[in-house]
């Protein structure tokens, strides 16, 4: 075929991969699976990689930016220690938590605490529960908010290891934030598919974090999926912290159905990997929610980190915010692509999107997309972008009280990334964030 | 620093001229070519207050950020000394360290700065230059609580961001509890009555009237003379063309107040 004979080097290790790798993935052996991953691997292999000509792709061409599919990284990889757990985590080990421990993939129990929840929340192993798919599984794995287009999504169906499952009741108040610590530990530059299924159940509240972090300090290139299903009256926290080694590859997609009357608060912050992708989907499905996506991006070097989310107003009166702010020092591109797309029938939607880009060098790039899609004639949609240096005025009123420059311009870029940061309800977190923040302008890389 | 070096010897010498001495300062925006300053001489000794009056245009505000170490103004001749010191080609942060301090006309808003982190951040920058501790955190909390109460700065107002959403008033209030708390030995208040009503010039004044003292020179820059009725000065200088054309005591204000700027040029500004 044609077609075979333009797949580039990476997509050609990926189909060598699923071909060796399938009988080994998790419920190869079970029908349901595999035609899951069979239909997936379709997806995928009919367009190949995304590249600058697909319009959600056009700043982050996977094509050209991946030059390697790596090999899927090991089961268990290392034996790991809570200890190295807690290196890894860097600044968010502080955090008390339930703690969920998945290394390269697997859900490790003996690395996680999930002491006192008291059956309010139940976690399972998804690479267990892919060998013997329930029906709910069935019917829910890919169709929280369905993607059939996007390839990443598609490709991380057809060859994720595993992940969890957490299961929140109905009524459940979670005091404690849920923290999914995905780790990485490898021995050579290594990929990882994983996916985590989250269902919180009518009226619960929960704080989820995910974090990513290595324990290897080699390249990784992760896809994680995460589905969230939020029934009505739920109130979720739902929190990234992405700070991968500078040599990672990090794909992200969160996937998201909102029942009625749901309060979602979304935070992203993203520091490390040198090809950062962070896919947000939204989805409305039952009236009266209101769902905030907010996120910091701190870029240097040649760091490439990508926002790019769909909000789906597919029901009346539901309310949307995006609010990021980017710090770009040296090359670093920052993006972020908001599509807002409000229903015929969405009325009295509430839309708005704002993105604000610091530019610390000449080279740093920021590109801002917003879209919307309106059909419905009853709605308050908009955005705003900005894109500046550190205000030369208030660098001067800063130092004209004996502030240094150096410490001046962080001060400055500290604000800059807090405004973001005051999104995040939680001090606990914010905390957390603020100090990373604070150690990647003192240069540490956080 | 860059200065000082070669002028250590001199500035040891004239270690007893305790005093703000300018000479001949011709000052343009950096990007232009218009002169703003035509040669400015002002000598102001620790210990007195001066004021410098003039009409709208004159050069005044320029005055106080050159003062201070704004970089859009390039000196192109003659010089600031402070305490026998060369200061001329000092950054902004080694002028404070060495005692000047600017009230800016318009207080800058900071979002996402906390005033006490702010507040914390300059005085311990200042503290490390004079070789002194940094504050204890209830160190800290008490002399600003202390200084605040004086200003009738309320406590809630400290927790906000610098300056943000802050009425004209409460950001000249601001401006004098900074410069209460780092006890500046050179302090030049730029136009520090605009925008007050009269309850707040007389709680501003007095804040500024504590901080006068043997050791402190002060340059009172403004347009009307009511805010000398608090803030006394031992000298008037009038400013107009980017020059000083007239100086006397404090009764010149007076004089101004009657007679106006028109015969120092208010129609040409």
């Amino acid at each position: 075929m044609a077609s075979e004979v333009l797949k580039t080097k990476a997509e050609q290790e990926l189909a060598q991969q699923f071909e060796a790798g399938m009988p080994n993935l998790p419920g190869s052996d079970v029908a349901w699976t595999k035609a899951m991953r069979d239909a997936a691997w379709q997806t995928y292999a009919a367009v190949g990689l995304p590249h600058r000509r697909v319009e959600e792709w056009k700043y982050t061409d996977l094509r050209s930016l991946l030059k390697d599919a790596y090999p899927p990284a090991p089961a268990l990889g290392e034996a790991l220690t809570t200890q190295d757990v807690d290196t890894a985590l860097g600044q968010g080990a502080a955090l008390d938590s339930y703690r969920v421990v998945v290394v390269n993939g697997h859900y490790r129990e003996e690395l996680s605490n999930l002491d006192g929840l008291d059956g309010q929340v139940v976690v399972q192993s998804l690479s267990d529960a892919l060998t013997t798919p329930s029906d709910w599984l069935q019917a829910t794995l890919g169709q929280v908010a369905p993607q059939p287009d996007d390839v990443v999504v598609a490709l991380n169906a057809a060859l994720m290891t595993g992940g969890v499952i957490v299961t929140v009741a109905k009524g459940a108040q979670v005091e404690k934030p849920v923290h999914l610590v995905h780790v990485a530990a490898v021995k050579d530059p290594a990929g990882l598919a994983t996916r985590n299924v989250v269902h919180v159940g009518e009226g619960a509240a929960l704080t989820l974090i995910e974090s990513y972090n290595d324990h290897s300090a080699l390249a990784v290139q992760r896809n994680a999926v995460t589905e969230l299903i939020a029934d009505d009256r739920a109130e979720v926290h739902h929190i990234k912290f992405q700070n991968e080694n500078a040599e990672s590859t990090h794909l992200s997609t969160w996937m998201t159905r909102l029942g009625a009357n749901v309060t979602y608060r979304a935070f992203q912050f993203s520091a490390g990997a040198s090809v950062a992708r962070n896919q947000v989907f939204v989805r409305f499905a039952g009236e009266g929610s209101s769902s905030h996506v907010s996120g910091a991006v701190l870029g240097r070097n040649r760091q490439h980190n990508d926002t790019t989310m769909v909000i789906d107003h597919a029901v009346p009166e539901c309310e949307s915010r995006e609010f990021f702010k980017l710090v770009l020092d040296d090359e670093a591109r920052g993006i972020v692509q908001c599509k807002v797309n409000v229903h015929r029938d969405a009325q009295k939607s509430d839309g708005h999107q704002i993105a604000h880009g610091l530019l610390l060098s000449e080279a740093a790039e920021f590109d801002s997309k917003p879209e919307l899609e309106i059909f419905a004639d009853d709605v308050v949609c908009g955005h705003g972008s900005t894109s500046g240096q550190v205000d030369e005025d208030l660098l001067f009123y800063l130092r004209a009280r004996g502030i240094p420059e150096p410490e001046a311009r962080a001060l400055l870029i500290e604000a800059f990334v807090g405004e973001a940061l005051e999104k995040i309800e939680r001090e606990d977190v914010r905390n957390i964030f603020s100090a990373t923040t604070s150690a990647w302008l003192g240069g540490k890389g956080a | 620093m860059r200065a000082v070096v070669p002028g250590r010897e001199i500035s040891s010498k004239r270690n007893k001229l305790k005093m703000l001495e300018i000479k001949n300062l011709h000052v343009k925006i950096a990007e232009d070519n218009a002169e703003i300053l035509n040669g400015i001489d002002l000598t102001i000794p620790k210990g007195e207050v001066h004021a410098i009056m003039g009409p709208n245009g004159s050069g005044k505000s320029t005055l106080a950020y050159v003062l201070a170490g704004k970089e859009d103004y390039e000196i192109t001749e003659g010089s600031i000394h402070w305490n026998g010191e060369d200061i001329t080609e000092m950054d902004p942060d080694e002028r404070a360290a060495a005692g000047v301090f600017l009230a800016f006309q318009y207080p800058i808003e900071i979002p996402g700065v906390a005033t006490m982190t702010f507040l914390r951040t300059a005085m311990n920058a200042i503290r490390r230059v004079r070789d002194e501790d940094e504050l204890s955190t209830p160190d800290f909390m008490r002399i600003v609580k202390e200084k605040a109460k004086e200003l009738g700065i309320a406590d809630d107002k400290l927790k906000r961001p610098l300056n943000v959403g802050f009425s004209g008033g409460e950001k000249k209030r601001q401006e004098i509890l900074q410069m209460s708390l780092l006890e500046p030995s050179l302090c030049v208040l730029d136009e520090t009555d605009s925008g007050l009503d009269i309850d707040a010039l007389k709680i501003v004044a007095d804040g500024v009237n504590r901080l006068r003292g043997e050791d402190r020179a002060m340059l009172v820059i403004t347009h009307y003379q009511r805010l000398l009725n608090y803030i006394v000065p031992d000298q008037v200088h009038v400013l107009s063309h980017g020059k000083i054309v007239r100086s006397g005591g404090k009764e010149l204000a007076l004089e101004l107040e009657e007679s106006g700027y028109a015969e120092f040029g208010e129609a040409a500004a």
